[in-house]
């Protein structure tokens, strides 16, 4: 008989929150003291679109996590928020406050409705299918120049301020590399505690087995509709930053090839944890910056690198510091 | 007359050309431990998709109680009290043993007497996939029965589980129903566990009712003997 006694991703609900809310609190702090450390314009840059891809990777990863749906076209939640958010602005008809605001509910209202379909098939047919839609918006981009600049994009002059902010903090990198950082350290603690929560069990179960969910007396479509739509809602806070930071916005963010490295991100740091896409994009960056500078084929060595985590390390970078960390106290002297 | 708990009325199920249920009739009385038996292809599990909602595009009615569940989603019926377990352990791997039984129990059954009950105590915070196979049959049975259904429809609860295992299990269930006042109807291969735990026993084959009494009718009726022999009884 078994009896191991083992901590499971919901051993006592509201148990480790504390701790969490605790590594939050730390992790912000960091957010605001490292751009005082790291003084230098580039590696700022850097960071900020890092930490931007880590949020648009978290996405991602989360999906995965809490519903084991693979999204190839997570890209399109990132590059409506973007746009949402880049053509309010520009039309003046709102307020910068609540065209931000938009540039986030809509992509997610759009999330859940469309899930409300998409979410009824698994495996592959999920998958083609948020490429499909990736696709279609992509195609819509590109093709209605009038709208949304085609091609060449839309360049967007922020207003002064943000509800009495200058808007300058969101394009000075210092600056919105601490909100971005500080949004991405949000976004991990509230996923971690709906994960913790009654309903990311329920989650877990319906991602486990389906149909004996149902059996248990659970609907199951509603629960998987709120994940996507929590996971869009990710994906486009992520857009809307990219928007701000950037002040341009161009089809390239709603391309599957964005949605594939956000999808690279997360294995690579390993889906399994709330940590790990974030992980694992500012993982990508980094060496996507370094094998740049040597070689123009740096694709060829991240594409190597992800069947080698793929096959050898399945749970990727966060889950290789989770048996590190558990070698470590096992050997701990008790 | 008992009060039937659980009433299946003309029940048919096609499977293209090929009808796997034909007009089955079932009552069974509240508190009955039935057992429904038969040949491979009989339409046992058929009967216990139709009876749960898991089946689609079969006709007939389904009662639990005085309830008519047949156009009721399986988390409806679920809600009327009735609950089934799986041919195939069907749990939550990546959910602890309590944690699941917390989840299966919407409205604050007692998680503590389940897991008491099937001898799942000590292993209340291990991960289901961690658990041997004779454990996670036991999970299985736990989450069918907590927040103790009306009825409870068993699909083969004891394959897999060796002759010791098998008989362990049977007797916990037949103390438990009958403890708690829960009907089953319980499709089982293994006949010692069937004669030794069901009021009575209905017998389908080739999709139809055959036989329905006690284990003792059963066992020497002619038409039983003659559908799992392939003869006449001598």
């Amino acid at each position: 008989m078994t009896t191991t006694r083992l901590r499971g991703p919901h051993a006592g609900p509201w148990g480790p929150i504390p701790a969490a809310a605790f590594l939050a609190l730390l992790s912000g702090l960091v957010g605001i003291g490292l751009p005082f450390v790291i003084t230098a314009p580039t590696a700022m840059t850097l960071m900020t679109q890092g930490t931007i891809n880590a949020i648009l990777a978290t996405s991602v990863g989360y999906l995965i996590r809490q519903s084991g749906f693979v999204s190839f076209g997570q890209a399109s939640f990132f590059g409506l928020g973007a746009y949402v958010t880049a053509l309010l602005i520009k039309s003046a008809a709102l307020p910068f406050a609540v065209a931000v605001l938009l540039g986030v509910l809509l992509p997610t209202l759009f999330g859940f409705l469309i899930s409300l379909v998409i979410v009824r098939v698994s495996g592959v047919a999920f998958s083609m299918l948020t490429l499909a839609v990736a696709q279609v918006f992509y195609e819509i981009v590109v093709k209605w120049r009038d709208l949304a600049g085609g091609d060449d994009g839309l360049s967007v002059t922020l207003p002064a301020t943000f509800i009495g902010i200058p808007s300058s903090v969101f394009q000075t990198p210092t600056t919105m590399f601490a909100i971005c950082w500080i949004t991405l350290t949000l976004i991990l603690f509230l996923m971690y505690c709906l994960s913790r929560s009654r309903f990311g069990m329920l989650c877990s179960a319906i991602r486990d087995n389906e149909e004996r969910a149902r059996f248990i007396g659970y609907g199951t479509l509603l629960p998987r509709a709120v994940i996507f739509a929590i996971s869009s809602a990710s994906g486009a806070i992520g857009g809307v930053l990219f928007c701000l930071y950037n002040g341009f916005v161009s089809p390239d963010i709603l391309h599957w090839t964005m949605s594939g490295a956000a999808l690279v991100m997360a294995i690579v740091g390993g889906a399994e944890f709330v940590v790990g896409p974030a992980l694992g994009a500012l993982v990508y960056l980094g060496v996507k910056d370094a094998l740049g500078n040597i070689t123009e084929h740096w694709q060829a060595i991240v594409g190597i690198a992800l069947i080698i985590v793929t096959v050898g390390w399945p749970t990727g970078i966060a889950g290789l510091f989770n048996t590190l960390w558990k070698r470590v106290r096992a050997a701990r002297p008790a | 007359m008992s009060q039937i708990a659980l009433r299946g009325v003309g029940l048919t199920r096609r499977y293209g050309g090929f009808t796997a249920l034909r007009g089955v009739d079932l009552s069974v009385p509240a508190g009955e431990i039935r057992g429904l038996i038969g040949p491979n292809g009989a339409g046992k599990s058929t009967l216990i998709d139709v009876l749960s909602g898991r089946a689609a595009h079969w006709s007939g009615q389904v009662f639990v109680g005085d309830t008519d569940v047949s156009r009721h989603s399986v988390q409806k019926r679920r809600r009327s009290g009735l609950a089934r377990s799986f041919q195939r352990t069907s749990i939550f791997p990546s959910l602890t043993v309590r944690h699941q039984l917390e989840l299966a129990a919407q409205s604050g059954a007692d998680v503590d007497e389940v897991l008491l009950q099937l001898n799942l105590d000590a292993m209340q915070q291990v991960y289901a996939a961690e658990l041997s196979y004779g454990d996670q049959r036991r999970l299985d049975l736990a989450l069918a029965l907590i927040g103790r259904p009306r009825v409870l429809l068993l699909d083969e609860p004891a394959a897999g589980l060796t002759v010791q295992e098998s008989l362990t299990l049977a007797r916990l269930l037949r103390d438990l129903v009958k403890n708690w006042g829960i009907t089953v109807l319980i499709v089982e291969h293994d006949m010692e566990v069937v004669f030794s735990i069901c009021d009575r026993i209905t017998v389908l084959n080739l999709g139809e009712l055959l036989v329905e009494g006690t284990a003792d009718e059963v066992r020497t009726s002619p038409k039983v003997i003659s559908a799992y022999l392939g003869r006449s009884a001598a």
